[in-house]
């Protein structure tokens, strides 16, 4: 019996000077997966998240997601605001399920029970999901190298069920887990699970990438290249949380920017071809961690020697892209010099163009 | 949940929970219209950018430089010349508020508008049959007094309404100031004659060698027309009230220009020249002096310093550039010499106010200078000159009287251009008068078909504060420079000194602009919205649509709008689509509104005898 060959779908590469936070926007696809009507909360990072991604998939697509806001918040009295197939799974099996749906949607197409073209099937799992309860499942999937897109939306706590820490959630974080006191004054001691790079590392023939919402046309770029990739792949994406960060929505989109340019969440590229990291993305200027952390009222509680902890942490960060640290920062990482800081010019930014 | 295999009778297949249809592209999940979350509504609300508002004749910069962005030339051109009947010209010889108001200049650089608009009227010179079609005719007959910026600018704007206009110029060729008071090396004869043209190619007819007064009598102009534009212009020259200047080898300004531009001038200057004045005119008489053979030229104005004169400073920096020497702080009291000058009389002098008063105070008890030339130029301003016109309609300063909508008394004769403006603080520049002339003729068209001539009340919101917008979107980008012939060789040319933007610098000057206040398609809004409610069924200002049933108030379209037309709007000020708390979910019923209604009817389509 002839075996019919997988046609694959190819999305073209969005135009993207400027790593994406260009003034005018290439011309996007028309066609919505994700239609409003939905009930997470207003300026929803894993939302704007969500939209960006099944925009760049576009019609031929099927939504896998574990439990998590994207689908507790979405899809109850059973009425969702996804236009293409979905499935929700049980929180720990979202690499089980999404490896399940690639490996048939392969075997229909080879007994020829499916016409037409492979779906992009993404999987958008939450950090929850895929840095505590499930990471052995989507660890499984990449192993196996099934023809999917693993997203990790990292909204950095565990949302849905009320702010509780996750492994994801970074030092000094303050969640219902991870309350400040005057025993733990920093609220969360522990540092966050580099995810991202330990999937890289371990499944090293994976299109692996960090994205943030700061940036949608590189984000979307991502998201293609994913599904353009033979084989898994696995995204992990900055998701402002508006109730668990506790800052003002319109600012979902900014922290996403303010994130990178603080280098708390670098952003790179693992090229599976040349088994090598890409760092090659500059954000438009360098800013103190505090710029980040000011806007947000989790973090509300540090002092000064808190700060310059997560200061070292982005300068670790930096060195680690390559990045030569300029003064200013490396200055932000003693925590004498911050003991002023809602006086002193350190609030301001250290615009540091590079 | 499905329904497959279940039977439901007929008369029960509502669109009931459990059963819900799935959600759509166009109409979303209405099953949840959230939009009874908000509180602030965002709005799209263009504002005046500040260079449209700073234009003299109010030109839709932005517009024209987001159409040469995305390679519309022509669009771009159609959509100046609503306001600018002559681009070429003001492409080369304006002195741009425009780029003093832009608010790139706050973060880098201002962007080069002069450049592009002489990109965009290369252009239309070279288009065969111009994008202005006359308009429909009226019957109607105006005559238009003067040639100049605002005489042509009325003529074409009337010719546009469908008026039957006559040109009335008194010197043999028109244009007025464009041809007599700019000098080649800046606007070629030949771009002035073509944009004429078209100004014929719409219906106008200009009459040459015809002077009010003279050959044309006030009486006459009442009778023959409907209505009448004066746009006379300053022509007399003032003088600095020195002894002996009326003596050999002193030049007055304007006629000196006007004459070497109408092709008459008889003049040969010697060495050594000097410029009496500090404003447009003697810089330009300065620089024209060079080229007619001068070797050194002084320029001596009665301002303490070079910031204090009144001329467009990039002019003056090349002015330097060609060698004019600067002497400050001096007035000329005499001209001396033996029937001709050889020299001038100079006692130090102080000036203070504005550009149009004239309050001088000199220090003749100060040892006076000697100062050797071959020549003198005077250029301190003009004045009007208007014998021919009726003692009731002129006022006091010697200029025309008339109501702040340009109209004389209660008669069809208007005012338009410099002679309309002088006094008024507004600097007599070519643009201030082609502004001029385009907003007499409107009013001139209100007038005529007996409309109330009403001041506009609408206020302008316009965006001269760059946190309005979201600055995090424009990264920096220096401002292309136009070429410049060399200092050495431009003085002995009349070859035109600024060169053209080649077609890809005027592209990627475009590009540079912020677009203030205004929409322009960038489609931010659109991607990071999170819901999505905004629609965007065309990309085009205007055509975005936030559907209210949904947006939730989260405002992130508002903070990530890079220009800043988007504006939040207290749920409050709405009548319509407004929220209401007391349906169950929504404005709109929504699909519950609908189950409910069919409940209602349930009664009615159930069998009667089960």
């Amino acid at each position: 019996m002839a075996t019919i060959e997988v046609q694959r779908q190819l999305l073209p590469i969005l135009d993207s000077p400027n790593q994406g936070a260009r003034f005018y926007n290439p011309e996007l696809p028309s066609s919505e997966p994700f239609v409003p009507g939905h009930r997470t909360c207003a300026g929803c990072g894993p939302s704007i998240q969500y939209r960006m991604t099944s925009k760049a998939a576009g019609d031929n697509t099927i939504l896998v997601g574990p439990t998590g806001c994207m689908y507790v918040a979405n899809s109850s009295y059973l009425c969702t605001p996804y236009n293409v197939p979905w499935a929700h799974t049980q929180i720990g099996s979202a690499g089980s399920f999404t490896a399940g749906v690639a490996a048939a949607y392969e075997a229909m197409i080879r007994k020829g029970k499916w016409k037409g073209k492979f779906p992009n099937i993404i999987c958008e799992a939450g950090d929850g999901s895929a840095s505590d309860i499930g990471l052995a499942s989507i660890s499984g999937a990449l192993y196996r190298n099934h023809d999917c897109l693993i997203i990790c939306y990292d909204n950095e706590q565990y949302a849905n069920t009320g702010i509780q820490a996750s492994s994801r959630t970074p030092y000094g974080g303050m969640t219902t887990f991870s309350p400040p006191g005057p025993e733990v004054p920093e609220g969360k001691k522990l540092y966050p699970k580099d995810l991202a790079r330990m999937m890289a590392a371990g499944h090293p023939h994976c299109y692996v990438a960090t994205a943030s919402v700061g940036y949608p046309i590189d984000l979307m770029n991502k998201v293609r290249k994913g599904l353009n990739h033979k084989g898994a792949a696995y995204l992990m994406i900055y998701t402002p949380c508006q109730k668990g960060f506790v800052y003002e929505t319109p600012r979902s989109i900014d922290l996403g920017r303010l994130v990178v340019e603080c280098g708390l969440y670098p952003m790179w590229e693992w090229n599976p071809e040349k088994r090598e990291f890409n760092y090659s993305f500059r954000p438009a200027s360098m800013r103190p961690v505090s710029e980040y952390l000011k806007l947000q009222g989790r973090f509300g509680h540090l002092h000064a020697e808190h700060i310059a902890n997560l200061q070292k942490f982005a300068n670790e960060q930096w060195k680690m892209m390559g990045v030569q640290l300029p003064e200013a920062l490396i200055q932000a990482a003693d925590a004498k010099n911050l003991t002023n800081m809602a006086a002193a010019a350190e609030a301001q930014a250290v615009a540091q163009t590079l | 949940m499905s329904t497959k295999n279940t039977h439901i009778p007929e008369w029960l297949t509502v669109p009931f929970a459990g059963i819900t249809p799935a959600p759509s592209q166009e109409k979303g999940q209405d099953l949840f219209p959230t939009g009874n979350w908000r509180s602030i509504r965002p709005v799209y609300r263009d504002k005046l950018p500040p260079c449209n508002n700073a234009c003299g004749t109010n030109e839709k910069i932005q517009g024209y430089l987001d159409l040469v962005k995305r390679g519309k030339y022509l669009d771009a051109y159609a959509l100046i010349k609503e306001d600018m009947p002559f681009p070429s010209v003001t492409g080369r010889v304006c002195y741009h508020p425009c780029e003093q108001a832009c608010n790139r200049g706050k973060y880098d650089e201002a962007i080069s508008i002069r450049a592009v608009e002489r990109f965009l009227g290369d252009l239309g010179q070279a288009l065969t049959n111009d994008v202005v079609k006359p308009g429909k005719p009226n019957g109607k007959k105006v005559a238009v007094v003067g040639s100049g910026p605002a005489g042509h600018s009325a003529a074409y704007q009337l010719a546009r309404l469908g008026y039957k206009v006559t040109i009335l110029e008194k010197s043999p060729k028109a244009g007025g100031l464009n041809r007599g008071g700019i000098p080649d090396w800046v606007l070629p004869q030949n771009i002035l004659d073509r944009e004429i043209e078209r100004l014929e190619q719409l219906g106008v007819e200009i009459k040459t060698g015809v002077e009010v007064g003279k050959d044309v009598s006030w009486d006459s102009l009442k009778k023959d027309y409907d209505a009448c534009v004066l746009a006379v212009g300053l022509i007399e020259p003032n003088s600095v009230k020195a002894e002996g200047e009326d003596k050999k080898g002193v030049l007055y300004g304007l006629p000196f220009l006007r004459d070497i531009g109408m092709g008459t001038s008889k003049v040969k200057l010697g060495a050594r020249v000097a410029v009496i004045g500090g404003g447009n005119t003697a810089i330009d008489c300065a620089r024209e002096a060079l080229r007619q053979g001068a070797a050194e030229v002084t320029m001596i104005t009665v301002e303490g310093n070079a910031k204090e004169m009144p001329a467009s400073p990039e002019d003056l920096h090349d002015m330097l550039e060609e060698g004019v020497e600067l002497m400050h702080g001096r007035a000329v009291t005499a001209v001396l010499g033996n029937g001709k000058a050889e020299a001038l009389q100079l006692h130090k002098a102080r000036f203070q106010g504005a550009i149009n008063a004239s309050p001088i105070t000199v220090d003749r008890e100060a040892p006076a200078e000697r100062f050797a030339v071959d020549n003198v130029i005077i250029a301190v301003g003009q004045r009007a000159s208007l014998n021919w016109l009726p003692a009731e309609f002129k006022n006091e300063r010697g200029t025309i009287k008339m109501d702040k909508f340009g109209r004389l008394g209660d008669t069809n004769f208007f005012a338009a251009g410099d002679i309309a403006q002088v006094g008024s603080g507004q600097p007599l520049m070519v643009v201030n008068a082609v502004g001029d002339g385009k907003r007499v003729a409107f009013n001139l068209d209100k007038v005529i078909r007996g409309e109330k001539l009403e001041p506009r009340t609408i206020p302008v919101d316009v965006i001269f504060d760059l946190n309005r917008m979201n600055m995090t979107y424009f990264p920096h980008f220096p401002r292309v420079q136009q070429e410049m012939l060399s200092t050495k060789t431009r003085t002995k040319t009349q070859d035109e000194v600024i060169q053209a933007f080649t077609e890809e610098q005027a592209v990627e000057e475009a590009n540079r602009c912020f677009s203030c206040g205004t929409c322009n398609a960038c489609d931010n809004c659109y991607l990071v919205c999170p819901e999505p409610c905004i629609a965007r069924p065309e990309r085009s200002n205007g055509l975005y649509k936030i559907l209210v049933d949904y947006c939730k108030g989260c405002r992130v379209c508002i903070e990530e709008c890079p220009t800043g037309c988007l504006e939040g709007v207290p749920e409050l000020d709405f009548d319509t689509g407004v929220v209401r708390m007391d349906t169950a979910f929504a404005i709109s019923p929504g699909l519950h509104g609908r189950q409910a209604q069919e409940l209602k009817n349930l009664g009615d389509r159930a069998p009667k005898n089960i």
